[in-house]
């Protein structure tokens, strides 16, 4: 591994792509979906995890992108693809069980791994309707972990999320909508859930016993006790194991000189 | 039935009644049939029931100029381009239109069975989320189900009969009235082949009563059944034909164009509010047709977007002029 870089070398993005991008193993099948958690899959496909498959949800499967598509139906998605279908073949794969890591983002994210990307506020008077879960729920239900790469405001991390999306690991148990565990729930069909949230502040994992998200690592600059400040929920931070490992400098050769030059999702450190 | 399937941009748009339920080639920002929605919206078209695997420029567009009622899936936004579907997010807020959340597998299994003659769908996406909130069942709330095209139920949970695999979710065949279709290729009988990822256009065709293909080109129809192995659907599930290139612009197509990213954030830009949705459509739709609209686009714009034949899309690397 190159040697890290210092802190003027990397922004903000270029942490999260490559915290990101350190949670695939190789040999994995990953489902992407559009943005930085793109750039951080092609990332780990350019590092450590050569032999990653990719699955996008527009029915690309094991594709090898040499320019960075704009979004799952993107016509740059099929370059050198094993097959370009559609969507009920990567549904029908994903429910299969084929998948090993999804990586999905989200506007709200709960104690329990719970993500919101359909409304903020009430569901029947909404005070913004956003995109609606897209295959969210569906990803995070079929594959064996999943990565939620998210923006760090106190507003995102609540207690209770507004509408839940994606299921975390205590869910609700309709039609009484008891919270039970993600387990019990999902009987054969369970195959894991949500494995890691990497914010803007820190990286975040979750209690096997009681599903509850603790603090993993925080990013350079953050103190765990600021993390905790903000969550609307009472973090735990007694498991933390240090900051969160920097990029390397040949990571960031990777993101911006092959995956991103143009800066389409991750924006280059100005040099001083 | 005629062999002639030919209609005009016009007619096809003619063919979508009012209240019809209505679904779409394409996914988000790719292969949709924007000329015939800018058709719809210039005939006034209204109380339309959307029901779509994934949503996109196209229903931001039906939903900004008030001709949507109902909208069923699970995605609207423009990718990159904008962040959100404005003008479904204003409509939902002020109650002008209905909005049925289902989870994109679950809109993709609506469908699967649609086209293959199943009521239902079985899956085990989803539980535990709101999506199966019994109060959040808005067709239900507004007394529209009436086990017609509309399902009794938004969805039924059910232990697995046959291998005890625990809970399942049913989820109601996508009835539909009419499938929009945006192709590279349609044979004169109808054969449709498209190039690059289909997404769920084969099971949205077959799901429709109608399917209308508007096609970059219209070409003999001896010419793909030499290849009947590369075509995606079949001629007799297609009704209607029509030859309309650069259809699908401001969304991509692969092979021959790439998204107009410019265009796109620039209508989400300006459609936040209502009064700027119908200044936005008073200068690109209203009082216009498909060939004027392309001049207002301008060769130029329309060279930037064209694939380079090798690799299906646009390079980012500048072209042309130096």
């Amino acid at each position: 591994m190159s040697e890290y870089a210092k802190p003027e070398e990397y922004g903000l993005a270029d942490l999260l792509c490559s915290a990101a991008s350190r949670e695939v193993g190789d040999n994995e099948i990953v489902f992407a979906g559009t943005g930085l958690p793109m750039v951080a899959i092609m990332l780990a496909q350019n590092t450590h995890a050569p032999n990653l498959k990719l699955i996008f949800e527009a029915g690309t499967l094991d594709g090898r992108p040499p320019e960075l598509p704009t979004s799952v139906g993107d016509a740059r998605c099929e370059m050198g693809a094993s097959r370009a279908s559609g969507l009920y073949d990567a549904f029908s794969i994903a429910q299969r069980g084929y998948v090993d890591l999804g990586f999905l983002g989200g506007a709200e994210v709960d104690q329990y791994g719970n993500v919101n990307t359909t409304c903020i506020g009430d569901y029947l008077n909404p005070e913004l309707r956003l995109t609606g879960s897209g295959g969210n729920p569906d990803i995070n239900s079929f594959a064996k972990r999943t990565v939620f790469i998210m923006v760090h405001e106190k507003r995102r991390f609540v207690e209770n999320v507004s509408y839940i999306t994606s299921p975390g690991w205590r869910v609700k148990k309709w039609p009484g909508g008891d919270i039970v565990p993600r387990q019990q729930l999902y009987g054969a069909a369970f195959r894991g859930g949500p494995s890691a949230v990497i914010s803007t502040a820190g990286v975040f994992r979750f209690n096997e016993e009681s599903g509850l998200m603790y603090l993993d690592t925080y990013h350079p600059g953050k103190t765990p006790s600021e993390i905790r400040d903000l969550c609307q929920f009472d973090l735990d931070i007694s498991r933390v194991k240090g900051e969160t490992a920097v990029p390397t400098r040949e990571e960031l050769r990777i993101i911006h000189e092959v995956l991103d030059p143009d800066e389409i999702f991750i924006p280059k450190v100005k040099k001083p | 039935m005629s062999t002639d399937k030919r209609i005009t941009l016009q007619q096809a748009a003619e063919i979508i009644k009012d209240g019809s339920s209505l679904t779409f080639s394409g996914f988000t920002i790719w292969r949709r049939p924007m000329a015939i929605v800018f058709e719809l919206i210039r005939q006034h078209r209204k109380h339309l029931h959307l029901i779509e695997v994934n949503g996109g420029s196209h229903t931001e567009f039906l939903a900004g100029a008030g001709c949507v009622d109902i909208w069923e899936s699970c995605w609207v936004g423009h990718e990159l381009y904008g962040k959100y579907g404005a003008n479904i997010s204003r409509k939902v807020a002020d109650k002008q239109i209905i909005v049925e959340d289902y989870s994109h597998a679950e809109m993709m299994f609506r469908f699967a069975a649609a086209a293959s003659g199943a009521p239902f769908s079985v899956t085990q996406t989803s539980l535990g989320t709101d999506i199966h909130n019994p109060e959040y069942d808005m067709l239900g709330k507004a007394g529209l189900r009436d086990g017609k095209r509309i399902a009794k139920h938004k969805y039924q949970f059910t232990e697995d009969p046959f291998f005890g695999a625990g809970s399942q979710v049913l989820i109601p065949a996508a009835k539909v009235d009419i499938a929009v279709l945006c192709v590279q290729q349609v044979g004169e009988e109808g054969t449709v082949r498209v190039n690059g990822q289909y997404y769920s256009d084969p099971e949205v065709a077959r799901a429709a009563d109608i399917t209308i293909v508007m096609a970059e080109e219209i070409v003999p129809e001896e010419y793909l059944r030499r290849n009947a192995d590369q075509n995606t659907i079949v001629s007799f599930e297609v009704n209607h034909i029509l030859e309309c290139p650069f259809g699908a612009h401001p969304t991509g197509m692969f092979g021959r164009y790439d998204v107009d990213g410019s265009f796109l954030k620039d209508f989400y830009g300006r459609t936040r509010t209502q009064e700027g949705f119908n200044d936005f459509a008073n200068e690109w739709i209203h009082g216009q047709n498909h060939m004027s609209y392309l001049e207002k686009l301008g060769f130029p714009r329309m060279l930037k977007l064209k694939a380079n034949s090798a690799m299906n899309y646009a390079p980012r690397e500048k072209k042309g002029g130096k």
